[in-house]
């Protein structure tokens, strides 16, 4: 019996729903331990004067107070440059960018004491937008370009034919606050020699490993990070998940006391770091027929104060930009903006929504211009089978399942027929408007940093038959443990119970890539195989010997022996059979090796950044999906009454769990595009901090027809058991809803006017659009019922 | 009178004396008790990983059990309650049939927002014998989840084979539980800590209340808790002396009579909700997009006016259905219309030694119309933009009357009185209705914030009303629950 398929329950699903899974703030205090928190930068950019601290050291319960000073090792914590700092020294970026470090006895005290440190700062002039920001030529990069054939040439004029047309336009696309509910979080615990423990929830323990060895001047192996769990993490706690491990660190190591740092939900969301905001420039060109000949694009990101991993999300969006399409003439060029925020970071998706969103407007824009529906302008450009294959980065689109996903996804969302209806209700109705659109994701699976594309797994083996593995994969929800589980159960023949998955240890697993990309369980999964293999051909010798039966032709033949169902038997005469457990007891007593370590590096990935060529991905993950919109044409209030998603994610390790990532997915990307967003005070402080007034999608936005349905496709053979990444792909197709709302609007306009709409689409930029088409129709004199094109 | 908070949790009897009777539910949980399975995210109530049940003694001398938000209750206004976390939801040590049908649809990834909604699932059970969609998603919108896109929760619920679900009256058994609450429920509490310096008193009598309000001007009240808590938690508000309204029982009735609801000052939102659903489809919708159930179970609609917000949800209809808000004081009871109840931006006429005790509320009749919009950038759980109310008769063909109040339009809840005289008098046509927009613009003062621009506010302003005509007249209108017109006048 094979469990690798298999609808199994997550493997912390008991735990989870009694209560009992143990995140990091549900472990009791050790005895003498501190809470920590920090007191930050009244000023979005400031220059430091003095700190006085002296009325907060005074207050009962106060266990210490430091400052950058008080690092012992290096205080800046940049994860790829070191241009970010742990504690500010002379010149804070961004509004509570610490500054003060603070531990005490109690939450109590820490609270008093945080208000009773003075921070003396002087204001500096500060930047927000990318718009202010290309104004004052405040960038973190220098451009990059990625390009195929002759841009220039293709848009000018003379050179044109006749049928060429031009369209041109921006978009603003808005960033997105992560919102695991699990807060970041730390607690480290000392230890001797120097050494420290730290438990903290994160998708990248090595590099918390490392920035803490930095912080604190000692070598890597004296730290340990280990993470059990994240009540969520979606790229947030990939890099920023440092700076908490920092701190409880820095004051564990000072004042050899365990350590708690706990931030609020309202300062996670102020202080630390978002999908970054977009901003995109297009020029068009392409025939009345709907083919795309040329497209020249500009993207401005939002890196925020430092760089952080703005170059590999601008890198990801550039390599996005084409999402589906096959575009001859192709020029991307984007910049990272510095500005007085915190620092933007991965958030699933890592730029592919950025770019999948740019590509996806532009051709909306098109359709309407031409008078032609969106869906065949998408058909006419998809990337094709045998030819227009070729991405402008130079990988091929092998295994393209884009055609047959729109073929299959057009029929069964009824797509023609419900886009005749809508333009015919939207004729008649004064009150109400409504949107239909497909939109597609072909999402690049690798990190586009070649040397990440590596995991070790080690797998032990205990001689009742049970089964211990570790891996560098980071558990948050998306359940990579299950799969790692039911991978190896197969391997090994046995019973997926027999398995368990242990905390992400870096004394187990070193120099391991976070768990991000999408690629926990292709690399993990992939290095935990490999493990397995090593131990069956261990143990298949061992087997072969205590299986032969030489009186009845079977002869020790390693080659025959089978794992399955917890049993060990030669193929040639299966019912001669042990149990897997017998095997491993007498592999011990004969001294065999029963542990092994596995070790994956993805084949054939490679991109040169400099020249923008190269085959980044080991093979896509793609989809398609049609959303309605139904929109208040007084409020701008809108819902979505009908979603048809339809994915290719090969072939399942887990369906459960891939659907619960597709539909997880979706609904977090409708979010984006919709009801989530970032609103500061004039002087960059986020105004939209909590769940009061940050609204990502309730219960209720949930739409009311959903129908999830994936490709069947053995056809992926470059993967793991012919399997696709799942976690960040379905987000794309939540610009979907984003989509339909466009084309809602665009029918509200008269003289087919463009819609300008930036996202996200919340129903006061709709309404904002409806106004302006309005106004723009009474001004025309035309009657006040709009017409649809 | 007692000095000391009786609460139990789980079935277990617990004593809270001085200055751990102030901290809130969801501490008290997690740091006094190690019951961690309660979960803080966002602690002011609006993402509901928190949720316990409550159990309290009702007018029918039962105990009844509602899902809250742990995190913004205070222990002092659970006393004599019986509270169950989700440790203590289990039938035996086993998984319960909510529990077992999350682990089977994978209705749980992370696992942070988990034992919150198998803690409002059950709570829906403890009222319904089995869970439908449109049950579900109405009374889970006070659980946030960031993972799953909501889906498999869904079915997990509709799997959840409701029948073999244990009411929490078969898990605890009720009597013993019972006989101690009721013989703590009718003695007042009064608990002073005089290292910080604190006091919070529980009357159990209105005459009690009044007198301590009067003794303590600068005392703040406390009924559902649902905005205080808040203020609390954020560190927006630390008050020394509390005057808890949780035991005052006499408070807690609805009583409808003469077309007129009287709806006692401890009546939580979700009880008046049930009581309008027969009553008033208008204002069942807007009780049902107030806040969540987590919220509508702890919150009062006494609270909800009491806190002078221009943003709160029930106002605007208060205001044109002429409800009287009765305060009572030392001297006795009055009445005041809520027209002319608050006098300024979160100031009201109660006076130093009155609390609100009633809410009257004359509902609309046959022939009157009555309409209730709310605009938020989330459907469901989220602070208004904009509200408004409109209450009409007409009378040979013409508008009789019209009363129009906004809110989310400055620092109190406007009446449009230049924009009701404009109408009054004319038919019932577009011209006119179009012609008030521009009045309606005039008489508002709204400021941009976080939930949305003044020009975003002004524009709404007319649109609403031109909504409204629309409405009415029967044209189709969008309404986010059915997705269509909907019927009520």
């Amino acid at each position: 019996m094979s469990f690798v398929g298999k609808d199994i329950p997550h493997d912390s699903a008991r735990g989870h729903v009694s209560g009992e899974s143990v995140f990091l703030d549900d472990v009791p205090p050790a005895r003498n331990e501190v809470f920590v928190d920090f007191v930050g930068s009244p000023f979005a950019h400031g220059e430091l004067l003095s700190v006085d601290v002296e009325q907060a050291r005074k207050i009962p319960g106060v266990a210490a107070i430091f400052t950058h000073a008080d690092v012992p090792g290096h205080n800046d914590i940049g994860p790829v440059i070191k241009d970010e700092h742990l504690l500010v020294e002379k010149e804070a970026v961004f509004l509570g960018d610490p500054v003060v470090l603070i531990a005490a006895e109690s939450r109590d005290a820490l609270t008093r004491a945080k208000r009773a440190v003075k921070i003396n700062m002087r204001e500096l002039p500060a930047i927000f937008s990318i718009d202010e920001a290309v104004a004052h030529e405040s960038f973190l990069s220098d451009p990059r370009i990625i390009q195929r054939g002759d841009v220039e040439q293709s848009l000018v004029p003379s050179s044109r034919p006749s049928d060429l047309h031009i369209i041109e336009g921006a978009l603003d696309i808005g960033g997105q606050e992560h919102f695991y509910l699990e807060s970041q979080i730390a607690i480290a615990y000392p230890g001797e020699h120097g050494a420290i423990v730290v438990h903290s929830s994160t998708q990248h323990p090595s590099e918390v490993q490392s920035i803490v060895a930095e912080v604190l001047g000692v070598p890597f192996n004296h730290v340990t990070v280990i993470c059990k769990r994240m009540g969520g993490g979606f790229g947030g706690k990939e890099t920023q998940a440092a700076q908490p491990a920092c701190m409880a660190a820095l004051v564990a190591a000072r004042l050899k006391r365990p350590a708690r740092f706990v931030i609020s939900k309202d300062d996670d969301m102020r202080f630390t770091g978002k999908r970054h905001p977009f901003k995109a420039l297009f020029r068009l060109g392409g025939r009345d027929d709907g083919e795309i000949i040329s497209l020249d694009l500009k993207l401005f990101s939002n890196g925020g104060c430092s760089l952080d991993l703005s170059l590999a999300v601008l890198e990801r969006a550039m390599l996005h930009s084409d999402n589906a399409y096959f575009i001859p003439n192709f020029r991307v060029t984007a910049r990272i903006c510095k500005t007085n925020l915190p620092s933007n970071t991965a958030f699933r998706g890592f730029g592919g929504p950025q770019g999948v969103v740019a590509i996806e407007n532009i051709i909306e824009e098109f359709a309407r211009k031409l008078a032609l529906d969106a869906l065949d302008v998408r058909r006419r450009n998809l990337y094709g089978i045998d030819s227009r294959n070729e991405t402008p980065y130079g990988q091929i689109v092998r295994n393209n399942t884009l055609p047959k996903l729109f073929d299959v996804i057009a029929k069964t969302s009824d797509y023609p027929r419900r886009r005749r209806a809508i333009a015919d209700f939207n004729r008649t109705s004064r009150t109400q408007l409504r949107g239909l659109a497909i939109t597609a994701v072909k999402f690049g699976i690798s990190f586009t940093r070649r040397t990440l594309n590596q995991a070790n797994a080690l797998v032990n083996l205990y001689q009742d038959g049970s089964v211990i593995v570790t891996t560098g994969a980071t558990e948050m929800g998306q359940g990579v443990n299950t799969r790692i589980r039911q991978l190896v159960a197969d391997e090994l023949g046995i019973k997926y119970d027999a398995v368990i998955i242990q905390a992400t240890n870096t004394d187990k697993n070193n120099n391991t890539s976070p768990t991000a990309a999408s690629s926990g369980t292709d690399l993990n999964g992939a290095a935990a195989v490999d493990a397995c293999n090593k131990l069956r051909l261990r143990l298949r010798d061992l087997a072969a010997t205590m299986l032969a039966n030489p009186q009845n032709g079977i002869d020790s033949d390693p080659e025959h022996i089978l794992f399955r169902d917890g049993y060990v038997f030669d193929d040639r005469a299966p019912a001669n059979r042990i149990t897997f457990k017998a095997l491993i007891c007498q592999a011990y007593i004969e001294r065999v090796n029963l542990g092994a370590r596995g070790f994956y590096a993805t084949p054939g990935v490679d991109f040169n950044r400099e020249t923008g060529k190269g085959t980044p991905f080991l093979y896509y993950t793609n989809g398609v999906c049609c959303s309605e919109v139904l929109i208040d044409r007084f409020t701008g209030e809108m819902r979505v009454p009908r979603v048809d998603l339809f994915m290719d994610i090969g072939e399942s390790i887990n369906p459960g769990i891939d659907r619960g990532q597709i539909v997880g997915g979706f609904i977090q990307g409708m979010g984006w595009v919709t009801s989530e967003e970032l609103k500061y005070s004039p002087k960059g402080e986020l105004w939209s901090h909590s769940p009061t007034t940050y609204k990502i999608p309730n219960i209720t936005d949930l739409p009311e027809v959903f129908n999830v349905a994936t490709l069947p496709n053995p056809d992926n053979v470059v993967s793991l058991r012919r399997s696709k990444a799942v976690g960040e792909p379905p987000l794309l197709l939540g610009i979907s809803v984003w989509a339909a709302i466009k084309n809602a609007l665009s029918q509200a306009a008269t003289n087919g006017d463009a819609t300008a709409l930036p996202l996200p689409a919340t129903p006061e930029q709709i309404l904002k659009v409806l106004t302006q088409h309005a106004a723009r129709a009474a001004a025309a004199a035309t009657p006040p019922v709009p017409v649809a094109k | 009178m007692r000095d000391y908070v009786l609460i139990y949790v789980n079935g277990h009897r617990h004593e809270l004396r001085g200055a751990r009777a102030f901290q809130t539910l969801s501490n008290f949980l997690r740091y006094d008790l190690g019951l961690v399975g309660t979960k803080v995210v966002c602690a002011e109530g609006d993402c509901g990983s928190c949720a316990v049940l409550v159990g309290r003694v009702d007018d029918n001398e039962r105990l009844t059990y509602r899902a809250i938000t742990s995190c913004i209750q205070f222990v002092y206004q659970l006393d004599a309650a019986h509270v169950v976390t989700v440790e203590g939801l289990k039938h035996s040590g086993a998984l319960n049939p909510v529990q077992e049908a999350m682990v089977r649809c994978q209705g749980a990834q992370c696992g942070f927002c988990t034992p919150g909604f198998i803690v409002s699932m059950c709570g829906l059970l403890e009222e319904q014998e089995k869970l439908d969609e449109n049950t579900l998603r109405a009374g889970l919108v006070g659980n946030l989840c960031r993972c799953t896109g909501y889906e498999s929760i869904l079915k997990a619920g509709m799997e959840s084979n409701a029948s073999n679900v244990k009411r929490l009256a078969d898990l605890y058994p009720v009597q013993p539980l019972l006989a101690a609450l009721r013989e703590h429920a009718g003695t007042p509490v009064h608990v002073r800590v005089t290292e910080s310096d604190r006091e919070f008193f529980n009357p159990v009598t209105v005459a009690q209340a009044t007198e301590f309000k009067a003794s303590h001007p600068n005392c703040v009240l406390i009924a559902g808790g649902t905005d205080l808590g808040v203020q609390v938690n954020k560190g927006t508000r630390d008050p020394a002396i509390i005057l808890s309204l949780s035991g005052l029982s006499e408070l807690r009735s609805i009583t409808h009579h003469d077309d007129r609801l009287t709806i006692g000052a401890l009546a939580t939102l979700v009880d008046v909700e049930h009581h309008v659903e027969p009553l008033s489809a208008e204002l069942t919708k807007m009780f049902a997009r107030h806040g969540s159930p987590l919220i509508r179970n702890a919150g009062t609609l006494a609270g909800n006016i009491a806190n002078a917000s221009p943003i709160g949800d029930s106002m605007p209809a208060l205001f044109v259905l002429n409800a009287e808000i009765e305060l009572t004081g030392r001297a006795g009871a009055r009445r005041v219309n809520m027209n002319d109840f608050y006098t300024g931006y979160r100031k009201t006429v109660i006076a130093a030694d009155e609390l609100i005790t009633r809410v009257v509320v004359p509902l609309p009749k046959a022939g009157e119309y009555f309409r209730l919009y709310k605009v938020s950038k989330r459907h469901d759980l989220d602070i208004s933009t904009f509200t408004a109310a409109f209450w009409m008769r007409r009378e040979n063909g013409v508008i009789a009357e019209i009363r129009i109040a906004y809110g989310g339009c400055g620092p109190v809840i406007y009446r449009l009185r230049k924009t009701e005289d404009a109408l009054t008098g004319k038919p019932l046509n577009e011209s006119e209705f179009e012609a008030a927009t521009e009045i309606a613009r005039g008489e508002i003062a709204p400021i941009s914030d976080v939930r949305g621009d003044a020009d975003y506010r002004l524009q709404l302003a007319e649109n609403i009303l031109r909504k409204f005509f629309f409405d009415i007249t029967g044209v189709e209108t969008y309404d986010r629950v059915t997705g269509a017109k909907e019927v009520d006048a």
